[in-house]
């Protein structure tokens, strides 16, 4: 019942927080030098529309027709957006935004989150080394290397690794698109082994950038698990070393699974690097190739989409936690 | 004797400063940075000379580290274009800190429906993905001056500091020390001013240079893309070129 209450509330903030946005970006391309939407139904009219048919097609556009007055424009676009629909974009002709982003939006969830789960795993096996062995050679080592790779910006560790293993040491396929375009697309073995061997680079790439910050943050959380009494009590009960190092990793990951779930909400838009580095036609590629063409529904269409994700993953990264840290239900 | 503390307050943090090699090192590395985006564009004529007949030349004595794609000298790109990055970024850090710290304190300070506002204000600056917010913004801002950038950068940034701020304040307010202040019926602004912020102080400042360090990665990382200003010099836009994949 509480579960349900807090949920609608964070529903309520979520839809608040997309109007906003929705406004925000409704008005800046209204406010746009050269008004954008204007410039589109003059261009159809020179074309050899009658104006009826270019407020049509200008209306199925944007979702509004430029002569209309503006609180009109912001009730015609808000009720287009009530209805799931995006508009349609001028690069690709009659073609739905929703479509596009559609299209997109596999190429960047797989390629986000394989990344984000490989860093997360090897960031966090290697903090609970970097914690154990936090008074040796080894345990500086690690925890150097983190905070060094943690520097270093994500598209400049993206050029050494595609020049090192494409170019100076030809071992993994070339960058221009996701899979080898020779082979036909499906669920064969070979589509999908290129698949995989075409991800390895990018997904090496963010999570070489990435598992800085994991390391770092579990080596702090286990370290201050070290010291609580129940490990004490465990190892004086005798209980066997894994035993007691899964008590620690269980109480050190409840930090950490708060961070992943942010993340996660985060990976829709956090891939821009990458996708334009490897090719990827990912969402992040579609908002960056729509801002060069001035395809404007396109461009605010895939900015909306992308900020509705972020917000409902972080709805659902603040429930789940409860669900896994009970402590935090009853506070 | 109050006036004889200042000088022996800075002499010793100079020692402190160049006793372990690591900071003075840091010191070091900063104050060269600073000295090349204040000095380094007085060093170099306004249009750098090009060397048709050296382009993407290999390091050499004439050009410490070669030539770009229009036989420019990367040295002086590097150098000339420290100011662009480096001017946003302290705007852009100094905003976020000034908001952040503000909304921070104000929010914890006076909680109730004040805190319940500011929040929300804060939770939804957090959530805005930043890059493709940055992206559209550049379609109707063109980022030619470093003064527009730092302040887009500045004005979207402020939300984790704000948090900390706000967490740090809640639980300095039921301090005995604080408690004491407020007791006494001193004004609000002198409880803030006096007894709050300068315990606040150095989580402060490891922010500012987080902040600035994170503007400094997100604006070479939109030049990077080519979201740029092409008269601009900046070291976004010279590894943009030097992978010769874009030339708007």
């Amino acid at each position: 019942m509480r579960l349900a209450r807090r949920l609608s509330a964070r529903l309520l903030t979520g839809l608040v927080m997309i109007w906003v946005v929705a406004s925000g970006t409704f008005f800046l391309v209204r406010l746009m030098p050269g008004d954008p939407v204007a410039t589109a139904y003059e261009a159809d009219i020179v074309h050899g529309m009658t104006p009826d048919q270019a407020r049509a097609a200008t209306a199925l556009m944007y979702g509004f027709v430029p002569h209309q007055p503006l609180p009109q424009q912001y009730l015609a676009y808000m009720w287009q957006l009530a209805h799931f629909n995006l508009g349609q974009s001028i690069t690709y002709e009659g073609v739905p935004v929703a479509h596009v982003i559609a299209a997109a939006a596999p190429w960047t969830i797989i390629l986000v989150l394989s990344g984000i789960l490989v860093s997360f795993a090897i960031g966090a096996s290697v903090g609970v080394l970097a914690a154990i062995r936090r008074s040796t050679k080894l345990g500086d080592l690690l925890s150097v290397s983190g905070s060094v790779m943690h520097g270093i910006p994500q598209f400049i560790i993206a050029i050494l690794l595609a020049y090192v293993f494409t170019t100076l040491w030809a071992v993994l396929p070339p960058l221009g698109a996701p899979y080898d375009i020779t082979l036909p697309p499906g669920w064969n073995l070979p589509f999908i082994g290129s698949l995989v061997t075409h991800a390895i680079l990018p997904v090496a790439a963010y999570a070489l950038a990435s598992y800085g910050g994991w390391l770092l943050t579990m080596k702090s959380s286990v370290v201050s698990v070290l010291g609580d009494d129940f490990i004490l009590a465990a190892e004086l009960r005798g209980l066997r070393p894994l035993t007691v190092a899964r008590y620690v990793a269980r109480n050190a990951m409840l930090p950490l699974f708060t961070i992943l779930a942010l993340t996660i909400g985060f990976m829709f838009g956090g891939a821009i690097f990458i996708e334009d580095i490897f090719n990827y036609p990912g969402l992040g590629d579609v908002l960056f190739a729509s801002m060069g063409k001035r395809d404007y529904p396109l461009m605010t269409g895939t900015f909306l989409i992308i900020t509705t994700a972020v917000i409902l993953a972080n709805i659902a990264a603040d429930l789940l936690y409860g669900v896994i840290d009970p402590r935090v239900r009853r506070s | 004797m109050a006036a004889t503390l200042p000088r022996p307050r800075a002499r010793a943090r100079w020692r402190t400063l160049v006793r372990t090699p690591g900071r003075a090192f840091g010191f070091a590395i900063i104050a060269c940075f600073a000295l090349m985006a204040i000095a380094g564009p007085y060093l170099y004529p306004a249009n750098l000379p090009i060397d048709p007949d050296a382009i993407y030349a290999p390091p050499s004595l004439a050009h410490p580290l070669g030539t770009d794609f229009e036989g420019a000298d990367v040295l002086a790109l590097v150098v000339t274009g420290a100011r662009y990055v480096l001017l946003s970024a302290v705007i852009a850090g100094a905003l976020i800190v000034a908001l952040g710290t503000a909304t921070g304190v104000a929010a914890g300070y006076y909680r109730g429906p004040r805190d319940t506002a500011l929040m929300r204000v804060t939770d939804f600056i957090l959530t805005i993905p930043h890059f493709p917010l940055l992206i559209v913004l550049a379609t109707v801002w063109n980022f030619g001056s470093p003064y527009a950038m730092g302040l887009v950068l500045g004005v979207f940034g402020w939300g984790a500091v704000a948090r900390a701020v706000r967490a740090q304040t809640l639980s300095l307010r039921e301090r005995g020390f604080l408690e004491a202040a407020r007791g006494l019926g001193l004004p609000g602004r002198h409880v803030i001013l006096r007894e709050l912020l300068p315990n606040v102080a150095p989580f402060i400042a490891m922010s500012l240079l987080l902040s600035v360090t994170a503007a400094i990665y997100a604006q070479t990382g939109l030049f990077f893309l080519g979201v740029l200003p092409f008269n601009a010099n900046n070291w976004g836009s010279c590894s943009t070129r030097r992978c010769s994949r874009r030339t708007r």
